[in-house]
C-alpha cells in the first residue's frame, strides 16, 4: 500500500469470478488521485454507515437480497445494505419514478415485505432465514414475471429498482474494481496508453482471456 | 483563434495554474437587487441560457442568470468516480409514464450552472438541412420555421468557441472543424476497424473537447469520466465557454435560486420578471425580458404552473402546445465482446461516429434514420446493463469481471415527434409546493423500425471488427421539443427567434424548442438557436 493517506484496502470479495487480475489493487494508486475523490473512495472502504432508514426486518430481508442479487457469498464481501439505506434515509433517488410504483422509499419497503410473503408461503421462513437457494428461486420468479403483476406492482419495474441501487453500491467499492481490472479514478494523471490490448504500466492483465461469459467457459 | 478571444474570452478568463475557477471573477460579479428592472431575466444557466447571458452582456445588456443548482467549482465540487456524481444530475422528483416510459435522472438533465453540459458526452454534431423540412420532405415531424442556412453562421461560431474537434465532416452540410481529431482509444479502434471492414463510412468526431491547450483550457487527458463533468477544463460546457465572459461583461449569475413562477401584468399582457426561491425565501426578480431556459421538462413545468386569469392553463398555453412533441431519441447500445482488452474507460466516450443512416433511404419502409456513435460505459452503468439484459448473482459477476474485453457503440435514432408524447402537471409536489411533471412517452412504429434497422448496422460492425458475442440493450438519449417554434400560435410556443407567440417579451432558448430532433446529439443546436435568438433581441426585438 503507497500514498501519504495510508488508505484502508480492498479486500478481494468471496469469490465468483476467479481472480482474473491476480494483484490488481487500485488503492495502490491513491497518490496519484485528486483529494476530493481519493477521500470519496477512501470512505467507501472505511466503517458503513449506519442503518437508519430499513428496520431489522427489512435490513435483513435488503442483505439476503442483496447478497443473492450480486452473487456475494461468504466474507469478505461489500456492505451494500448501509449504502442504499443512506440512499433511501436522504431520498438520493435517481430522479424519476415510474408512474405505476410508489415513491423509492415506499417501494424498497414494500417489496422487502412482498419477499418475505413469497419466502413463508414457499417455504414458511421469512426470506432472511430461507436457505440461499429458496432465496434464489424467490428471486428468480419475480424476474421471470416479467412486466407482469407481483403483488400489485410491475415486476421488472421493481426488478429495476432493486438492481439499480444493488448495482451502484456493489460497482462503487475499489473491491469491486480490482475483480473486473478498472483502476477508478483517473485524476489528475489521466490514461497514457489508450488502445486496444494496450496498458498503463499499473493495469493488470486479464488472467483468463478466454472465460467468455456467453459460452460458458467461464463458469 | 484570435478571433474567437475578440467574440468570447471565457476561455482566457480561466487561471492557468492548475486550479480550475476563477473565484476573483465571481467574488467581484456584478450583483443586482430584485427590485432593480434588469434587462433581462434569463431561467436556467445551461446550454441555451449561458448563450444567450454571453451574448447580451456582450452587448452591453442588463442581464441575470438564475440556476436552481449550484455555481459549480469543478476542483471541490466534483469527483473523479461514478457513484459520487450523482449530484450533478436533477433529481426533483418527476414522473414517467406511457407506453414506453423514458427513465430520467442522470440519463436526463442536469442542473447547476453550466447545464445537463456539464455531464453530457461531448459530441457536437450540426443538425443536417434535411432536419429543418422533414414534414415537406418525408411526410413525418415538422417544418421548422427557420432553414439550416438561417443556423450556419451561428453553428460556425460556437464550434469555435467550444471549441469542436473532428475530421472534415462529409454528412449533412458538409464541413469542417477549428480543430484536428483527437488520436482514439480501444472503443475507437474497434469501431473504426469495423466499419471499414463493412464498408461503411466512420470518422473520428465531432467532439467539444480541446485538442490542445485553448486559451487557459489544458488539452484532455483521455480518463473517460465525461459524464461526470470535466475536472481538467477540457470538455466544454458553458460553465467554462459562455459564462466567464458574461461575468467579465456584467452578467450576474444567482446560483440556487428555483424559478418557481413567471410574473405576469394582466394588464399590458406582459411578463414582469420570475419568483423563485433560495435559501428558503420567495423573491421576485423584475426584468424588462423574460427568457426560459430549463430544458424540456422543467420548461414545459414552469409555464404550466404559472397560470394566471389570461392564460388558465399555463402561461402560453392558449392552443394546448405547451408540454408536447417532447422528443427523445431511441438510444440501443450494441456491446460486442473481444478476445483483445478494449478497455473502453480509458479515452472519452464520444470518439467516433457515422452519420451514412442519417437520411431517409427509399429502399427502406421507415422514415429518417440514425447515426453511430461510441458509447464507453463506465462500470455502474455497464453493470445496470448486464442487469438489464437479465442477469444477476454469480452470472452478472461474471459477465461484469470480462468488462475490459467489452466495446460498445450507441445508435441515435430519430424519433419523431408526437402531439401526445408530453409533459402534463402531476398530483405529487416538490418541496417548493409545486406539481412535479408528469413525462408520458410511447414510440411509433417508424421508432420501433428505427431501433432494430439501427441494432443490425451496430452488430455487423462489430462483428466485422472480430467480436464473437454481441447484445444489445435498449435506452434513450436526449431530450428536445416540449415547447417547440412553430410558423404559427397553433402548432408551436415560440416562433422562429424564440419569441413565444403569446407573451411579447417572454423567450424560451433551450432544447424544448426544438421542433425535430434529427439523428444528432441536440447541445450544438441548442447554443445556436439561443444565440441567433440573441441576435434577434440586440437587433431590436424588446
Ligand atoms: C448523460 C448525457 C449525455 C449527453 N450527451 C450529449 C452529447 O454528447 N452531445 C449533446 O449535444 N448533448 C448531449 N446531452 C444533452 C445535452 O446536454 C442537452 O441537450 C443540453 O444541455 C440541453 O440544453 P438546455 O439549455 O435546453 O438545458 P440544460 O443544459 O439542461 O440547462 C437547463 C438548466 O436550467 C436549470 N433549471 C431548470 N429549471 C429551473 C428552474 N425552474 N429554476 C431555475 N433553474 C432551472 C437547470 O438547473 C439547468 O442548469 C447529454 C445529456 C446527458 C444527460
Ligand atoms: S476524457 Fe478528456 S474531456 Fe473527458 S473528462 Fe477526461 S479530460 Fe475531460
Amino acid at each position: 500500500m503507497s500514498g501519504p493517506a495510508e488508505p484502508g484496502t480492498a479486500p478481494r470479495i468471496s469469490d465468483a469470478t476467479g481472480d482474473r487480475f491476480p494483484g490488481f489493487n487500485v488503492l495502490d494508486q491513491v497518490s496519484h488521485w485528486d483529494p476530493v475523490t481519493a477521500g470519496l473512495v477512501l470512505s467507501r472502504v472505511g466503517r458503513p454507515p449506519d442503518i437508519r432508514f430499513f428496520s431489522p426486518a427489512e435490513e435483513a430481508a435488503a442483505t439476503a437480497l442483496c447478497d443473492r442479487l450480486l452473487g456475494q457469498g461468504g466474507e469478505p464481501k461489500v456492505a451494500v445494505v448501509p449504502h442504499i439505506d443512506a440512499r433511501l434515509t436522504e431520498q438520493e433517488t435517481d430522479g424519476w419514478r415510474y408512474a405505476d410504483m410508489p415513491e423509492d422509499r415506499q417501494a424498497w419497503r414494500e417489496s422487502l415485505r412482498f419477499l418475505d410473503e413469497d419466502s413463508r408461503a414457499a417455504c414458511s421462513r421469512e426470506f432472511a432465514r430461507a436457505s440461499a437457494e429458496d432465496q434464489r428461486a424467490v428471486i428468480q420468479a419475480v424476474q421471470d414475471l416479467g412486466a407482469k403483476d407481483w403483488h400489485g406492482l410491475c415486476a421488472a419495474h421493481v426488478w429495476s429498482l432493486w438492481t439499480r441501487y444493488a448495482c451502484t453500491a456493489f460497482y462503487a467499492h475499489p473491491s469491486a474494481w480490482n475483480e473486473i481490472g478498472f483502476p477508478g479514478p483517473a485524476y489528475p494523471r489521466g490514461y497514457k496508453n489508450p488502445g486496444v490490448d494496450a496498458r498503463e504500466p499499473y493495469e493488470v492483465a486479464d488472467a483468463r482471456p478466454s472465460a467468455d461469459p456467453l459460452d460458458g467457459k467461464g463458469r | 483563434m484570435a478571433a474567437v478571444r475578440e467574440r468570447n474570452e471565457s476561455a482566457w478568463l480561466l487561471p492557468n495554474d492548475g486550479s480550475r475557477t476563477n473565484h476573483r471573477l465571481r467574488e467581484d460579479m456584478r450583483r443586482f437587487a430584485d427590485s432593480d428592472l434588469v434587462d433581462l431575466v434569463v431561467v436556467g444557466c445551461g446550454a441555451g441560457g449561458s448563450t444567450l447571458l454571453q451574448r447580451l452582456a456582450r452587448r452591453g445588456w442588463q442581464v441575470v442568470g438564475l440556476d436552481a443548482g449550484p455555481f459549480w467549482d469543478p476542483d471541490a465540487d466534483w469527483v473523479s468516480d461514478e457513484a459520487g456524481s450523482h449530484h450533478l444530475y436533477w433529481t426533483e422528483p418527476r414522473v414517467i409514464s406511457g407506453t414506453d416510459p423514458v427513465p430520467m435522472g442522470s440519463n436526463n438533465s442536469g442542473r447547476g450552472v453550466g447545464g445537463s453540459m456539464v455531464h453530457y458526452a461531448g459530441y457536437t454534431p450540426r443538425f443536417h438541412p434535411s432536419d429543418f423540412a422533414t414534414w415537406t420532405n418525408d411526410g413525418v415531424g415538422a417544418d421548422w420555421p427557420i432553414s439550416y442556412r438561417d443556423l450556419r453562421p451561428y453553428y460556425e461560431d460556437i464550434e469555435q468557441e467550444l471549441p469542436v474537434a473532428g475530421e472534415d465532416w462529409p454528412w449533412g452540410d458538409p464541413h469542417s472543424y477549428p480543430q484536428r481529431p483527437h488520436p482514439v482509444g480501444g472503443n475507437g479502434e474497434i469501431f473504426l476497424r469495423g466499419a471499414y471492414a463493412s464498408g461503411i463510412t466512420a470518422k473520428v468526431g465531432p467532439v467539444a473537447i480541446s485538442n490542445g491547450r485553448f486559451g487557459n483550457r489544458p488539452h484532455c487527458i483521455y480518463r473517460g469520466f465525461c459524464l461526470q463533468g470535466c475536472k481538467v477544463n477540457a470538455k466544454a460546457s458553458p460553465l467554462i465557454t459562455h459564462i466567464p465572459d458574461a461575468l467579465a461583461h456584467g452578467a450576474e449569475i444567482r446560483a440556487n435560486s428555483m424559478v418557481t413562477g413567471i410574473g405576469f401584468d394582466e394588464r399590458t399582457g406582459r411578463a414582469t420578471g420570475v419568483h423563485y426561491i433560495r435559501g428558503g425565501v420567495p423573491r421576485f426578480q423584475r426584468a424588462a425580458v423574460v427568457a426560459v431556459a430549463g430544458y424540456s421538462i422543467e420548461t414545459p413545468r414552469l409555464l404550466l404552473n404559472s397560470a394566471s386569469r389570461r392564460f388558465p392553463d399555463g402561461m402560453c398555453n392558449d392552443f394546448d402546445q405547451v408540454g408536447r412533441y417532447l422528443m427523445v431519441q431511441g438510444a440501443p447500445q450494441t456491446a460486442g465482446r473481444f478476445a483483445a482488452e478494449v478497455r473502453m474507460y480509458k479515452s472519452p466516450p464520444p470518439e467516433v461516429s457515422s452519420e451514412q443512416f442519417y437520411e431517409t433511404d427509399p429502399g427502406k419502409p421507415y422514415q429518417r434514420g440514425f447515426s453511430i456513435q461510441t458509447v464507453s460505459p463506465l462500470p455502474i452503468t455497464w453493470a445496470e446493463h448486464m442487469a438489464a439484459q437479465g442477469h444477476w448473482g454469480a452470472d452478472l459477476r461474471r459477465y461484469m469481471s470480462d468488462y475490459v474485453h467489452w466495446s460498445c457503440l450507441g445508435a441515435l435514432c430519430e424519433f419523431l415527434a408526437q402531439p401526445g408524447n408530453r409533459v402534463t402537471l402531476a398530483e405529487e409536489k416538490d418541496r417548493y409546493g409545486l406539481p412535479v411533471a408528469n413525462f408520458s412517452y410511447s414510440q411509433c412504429d417508424n421508432d420501433k423500425q428505427l431501433v432494430r434497422a439501427a441494432q443490425d448496422v451496430m452488430e455487423q460492425i462489430l462483428h466485422a471488427a472480430g467480436a464473437d458475442e454481441v447484445i444489445t440493450i435498449d435506452r434513450y438519449a436526449h431530450l428536445v421539443g416540449g415547447a417547440r417554434m412553430a410558423s404559427d400560435e397553433r402548432h408551436g410556443v415560440v416562433d422562429g427567434n424564440c419569441r413565444s407567440f403569446a407573451v411579447p417579451n417572454l423567450y424560451i432558448t433551450d432544447g424544448s424548442v426544438l421542433p425535430t430532433q434529427g439523428a444528432a446529439n441536440p447541445a450544438l443546436t441548442i447554443m445556436a438557436v439561443a444565440a441567433r435568438g440573441a441576435a434577434h433581441l440586440t437587433a431590436g426585438g424588446r
